[in-house]
């Protein structure tokens, strides 16, 4: 972190890594955008423990390149919680009925690994958003 | 810094703050932590993000979407939808003038879509007061590269080769400059950055100070290595506080991180840089009366030769650029010359910072590619003009620039086809007027504004522009005579021909392209005592309608200064040569029977 | 030596030598206001303008503050040159068309209208009497105040001033005002030369009271005089 000490170019390298990765949220470019779906069903259905299980996931994995957001009721409110994954140049990919578990196995496996989960994959493709 | 999943970026240029948005940031702050978002979502004031017709504005990252014209109010409804529901407030969308759905992606808004941001890279993406965030963009990669890897002489030909040309409305070769300073052997040297930014209705200047003060900063940095300077002042008016502010913490930051001072970078370049206030004058813009202004000394301009690369400040050669010059210094090391040649026109390279206000419907600072043509940015980035009014000129280069028509729309703007029409490129003041606008009242605004920012030493710009605006003042109140157009045009004339510094240089321009482009207008006012445009009050008419008049005397009893004549029940007369225009007959009257006139012929009755 | 051209002719000009002190040593009459060889140029009045470099670069430049320059060509009366010449006399003498010095380069370069309004401000603005006052008299007890249309020349804050020894030297080096300063009241007046005084303890006593050399100086005893 810039502090009250003389830095050297290594030192500038340094901060423009540590301080771009948590930055590159605002150029709206990454790998994957991860959008968990927090409409009224969702939120009723434990959704903010998904995002809070995401959110605890990449941080342990310490992963920088991944845009988090939110969208409304994506229409299927009896599967919520639900995710939406697109990992850029895919086509998106909706996983439904999650629970922190589960969320643990995609993470590793589809968003880590590049890999979808198949067996708990709701649907393929439709509207894209990324 | 923690992992957010979402960035607010508030937009905090002197616009936007003047609307509220420190406001909008302290509200956004507060809902957050109410709704317990403060570990996923962060607020950012950054500079600003150009589009200031809109403002308060907000983007929300890394969604890319533009929140505008935002209320405290807004505040807990859109953290609610967007931030925890995920569903962008359609309400506080932009929907372009004549457009019925919003555009909600920052991106596909036409004002922004169009530009080409090199210089204002930054602008609506960092705080400018966190160094780290500029470093994370690639800041100080081009000083780093410049203090340990390139001579001073791969410096300068870099600059060169690039065809930077000075952004602060001369045009004069970057490079040329930088060359013509390192070859005195005087020491010490010195840089200054002159954001003195005079010319009305121009803000690119503070836009980029405000914004991103630390390109400029490693922009001094570079030229100071290639012209051997070991101190530097930045020169900001007193009239930019924000500005002020921004760059006083900027320096600091840079010079706790041993960015400015000492051994910068463990290089062995030492180099410094102070600030200095102006104090209300535009012709401390001028380059010679800034210097003096530092020295302590009354802002005048001086003779030059000698020129400031061989004697500048206090005797000693000295490198004079712009604030968005400077900004650009450090984009052209990094990505290299080539890649600058890349951008614009075969004479004007790279791009250009406008801020483009008037009679337009998108108000705001753009930066576009030389060579883009004058309709693609008033008609394209600026959506037109608003109220469904005709274009009728655009001015550019402020009261050093001209009026240019619409005929000439489709000319690219470089500093050669500027000159060519009449204008100048300038510093970038871009003024839209709309058929409502007379151009003859434009030339006695700026020629009032030269006469009183003149610094008086040269009789040929101090009475020039005095009695230039005498007779346009005359004109536009009815007094012209047919002689007085070959009068003004031999005294802009002259006063361009004999004055000493640029201001008096081109303190005949606004006459002499309003006169070239809207002769008629003059003749209007002068031959037919009429104002087209319908501005000058003077020339406005004020006539009883012989044939609505009951002559009930309403309008006698109003008149402030007894000029209507009539008796009871008779048809009333309004003696022109007292009226004063000031339109007490007009409301006063129950019949409709007295008409202002304005851009009519005058009747007689 | 610094080799130029100068309507055609070569000329050689020592270092340090300006446009005008090279057309001076070589007789080349170029006319002149706020120019005095004792003190500073100040390239103000735009009378000495020269035509300098040739086609689309040309400029014109005031030969009292331009250095001689190698290799420059100059041209002392273009056309150009007189236009601007004859406008500065005009607009000079619509400040000042009482004076002498004006009158007579009108006449000599034909300037026989003043098409502006005359502001008879008696003063041009030339600042040979700042000049005079701060370089030969070293009192510096005038300048010029402000800019543009409010620019004048007056003593600090416009009050009544302490170090004029009142030398007069303004008066004698002023082209303008070839008459002795009318100073139209004593808040304005430069020098106070305007003002008499009417002691009034000469109708008590026999002797003046005023205990300071300069008598009456001390402004109390000191009326404006009635013209």
């Amino acid at each position: 972190m810039a502090g009250t000490k003389k830095l050297t170019i290594q030192d500038l390298a340094k901060i423009r890594e540590k301080t771009k990765s948590l930055m590159t949220i605002r150029e709206s470019e990454g790998r994957a955008r991860i959008t968990v779906h927090m409409g009224t069903c969702g939120i009723a259905a434990g959704a903010r423990d998904i995002m809070d299980a995401l959110l605890g996931e990449i941080s342990k994995a310490n992963i920088q390149d991944v845009i988090v957001t939110t969208s409304g009721c994506a229409g299927l409110c009896n599967a919520e919680p639900m995710m939406t994954i697109e990992i850029k140049n895919q086509p998106p990919v909706k996983y439904g009925y999650l629970t922190p578990a589960k969320l643990q196995k995609i993470f590793v496996q589809h968003i880590l690994g590049g890999q979808m989960v198949a067996d708990l994959v709701l649907a393929v493709g439709s509207e894209t958003m990324y | 810094m923690k992992q957010y999943r979402a960035h607010l970026l508030v937009c905090a240029g002197t616009g936007c703050v003047s609307c509220g948005s420190f406001k909008i940031k302290e509200a956004l702050e507060q809902e957050i932590l109410k709704r317990n978002l403060q570990d996923e979502v962060q607020v950012v004031a950054t500079g600003c993000n150009g589009f200031c017709e809109r403002g308060p504005i907000v983007m929300v990252q890394p969604d890319g979407i533009f929140y505008q014209l935002l209320k405290v109010e807004d505040v807990p409804h859109l953290v609610e939808e967007h931030l925890l529901k995920g569903r962008p407030v359609k309400k506080l969308m932009y929907v372009p003038p004549a457009e019925k759905q919003p555009v909600p992606k920052m991106k596909d808004i036409e004002f922004f879509k169009h530009q080409r941001l090199i210089v204002l890279r930054n602008r609506g993406r960092i705080d400018p007061e966190k160094i780290e965030e500029y470093i994370a963009f690639d800041g100080y990669e081009a000083m780093a590269k410049a203090l340990t890897g390139m001579t001073p002489q791969e410096i300068i030909d870099e600059i060169l080769f690039s065809g930077l040309r000075g952004r602060g409305g001369a045009g004069f070769p970057t490079g040329k400059k930088w060359a013509a300073c390192a070859k005195e052997k005087a020491t010490p040297k010195y840089l200054i950055c002159n954001g003195d930014e005079g010319d009305p209705g121009a803000f690119m200047d503070r836009s980029v100070l405000e914004a991103d003060p630390h390109a400029v900063l490693e922009g001094m940095v570079i030229g100071a290595k290639a012209i051997g300077a070991s101190k530097g002042f930045i020169y900001i008016r007193h009239e930019y506080p924000l500005a002020l502010k921004r760059m006083e913490i900027a320096i600091a930051q840079a010079q706790e991180n041993g960015l400015l001072g000492q051994d910068i970078l463990g290089s062995g370049f030492d180099f410094d840089l102070e600030i200095v206030q102006g104090a209300g004058a535009f012709v401390s813009g001028e380059e010679s009366a800034l210097i003096a202004s530092v020295e302590g000394r009354i802002a005048m301009p001086r003779q030059r030769p000698p020129y400031p690369a061989q004697k500048g400040l206090w005797g000693k050669p000295t490198v004079i650029n712009n604030v968005e010059t400077w900004a650009t210094v450090p984009n052209i090391i990094r990505r290299g010359a080539d890649w600058f040649q890349g951008l614009g026109t075969e004479t004007s390279k790279g791009t250009k910072i406008f801020a483009l206000v008037g009679k337009i419907a998108n108000t705001g600072l753009v930066e576009v590619p030389m060579g883009i043509t004058l309709r693609e940015i008033v008609y394209g980035i600026g959506g037109g003009i608003p109220d469904k009014r005709d274009f009728k000129a655009v001015q550019i280069g402020g009261p050093s620039g001209g009026c240019l028509p619409a005929k000439l729309l489709d000319l690219p703007v470089d500093y050669e086809s500027l000159t060519a029409a009449g204008a100048m490129m300038g510093s970038g003041g871009m003024i839209v007027m709309d058929d409502k606008t007379c151009m003859v009242d434009v030339a006695k605004y700026f020629l009032n504004f030269l006469q009183d920012e003149s610094c008086g030493k040269c009789v040929s710009c101090r009475e020039g522009t005095q009695r230039m605006y005498e007779i346009v003042k005359a004109i536009t109140e009815g007094k012209g005579k047919e002689s007085d157009l070959a009068m003004l045009e031999e005294l802009a004339k002259i006063t361009k021909d004999a004055s000493m510094c640029g201001l008096g240089q081109t303190a005949g321009n606004p006459v002499l392209t309003t006169l070239r482009y809207f002769r008629h207008e003059y003749e209007a006012h002068i031959l037919d005592k009429r104002c087209p445009a319908g501005v000058c009050k003077n020339l406005i008419r004020y006539v009883v309608l012989a044939e609505k008049c009951t002559g009930c005397q309403s309008c006698k009893k109003a008149c402030p200064n007894d000029c209507i004549k009539g008796t009871l029940k008779d048809i009333h007369l309004i003696d022109q040569s007292k009226c004063i225009k000031c339109g007490a007959c007009k409301e006063a009257c129950k019949f409709e029977a007295i008409e202002e006139q304005r851009e009519e012929a005058i009747q007689i009755i | 030596m610094i080799t130029f051209r100068m309507n055609g002719l070569e000329v050689k000009a020592e270092e340090g030598w300006t446009l005008l002190d090279t057309a001076k040593f070589y007789g080349l009459e170029i006319p002149t206001l706020c120019f005095h060889e004792g003190l500073t140029p100040h390239g103000g009045c735009r009378l000495c303008v020269v035509e300098i470099g040739e086609g689309l670069r040309s400029k014109l430049v005031s030969s009292c503050t331009y250095p001689a320059e190698e290799g420059l060509v100059v041209r002392t009366d273009s056309a150009r040159v007189w236009a601007s010449r004859r406008m500065m006399i005009e607009l000079m003498l619509a400040m000042a068309p009482g004076s002498k010095v004006l009158q007579d380069m009108a006449s000599q370069f034909n300037v026989t209208q003043v098409r502006f309004a005359l502001r008879n401000t008696e003063c041009v603005l030339c600042g040979l009497c700042t000049r005079i006052c701060a370089e030969q008299m070293d009192a510096s007890a005038i300048g010029f105040q402000q800019r543009g249309l409010k620019r004048k020349i007056s003593t600090p804050f416009d009050a009544r001033s302490e170090t004029c020894r009142l030398c007069g030297a303004c008066m004698y080096i002023c082209p303008a005002c070839q008459l002795r300063c009318q100073g139209p009241n004593a808040e304005t007046a430069i020098c106070n030369g305007c003002l008499t005084m009417e002691p009034t303890c000469l109708e008590h006593y026999d002797d003046l009271q005023c205990w300071m050399y300069d008598a009456g100086r001390c402004g109390t005893c000191v009326q404006e005089k009635k013209s």
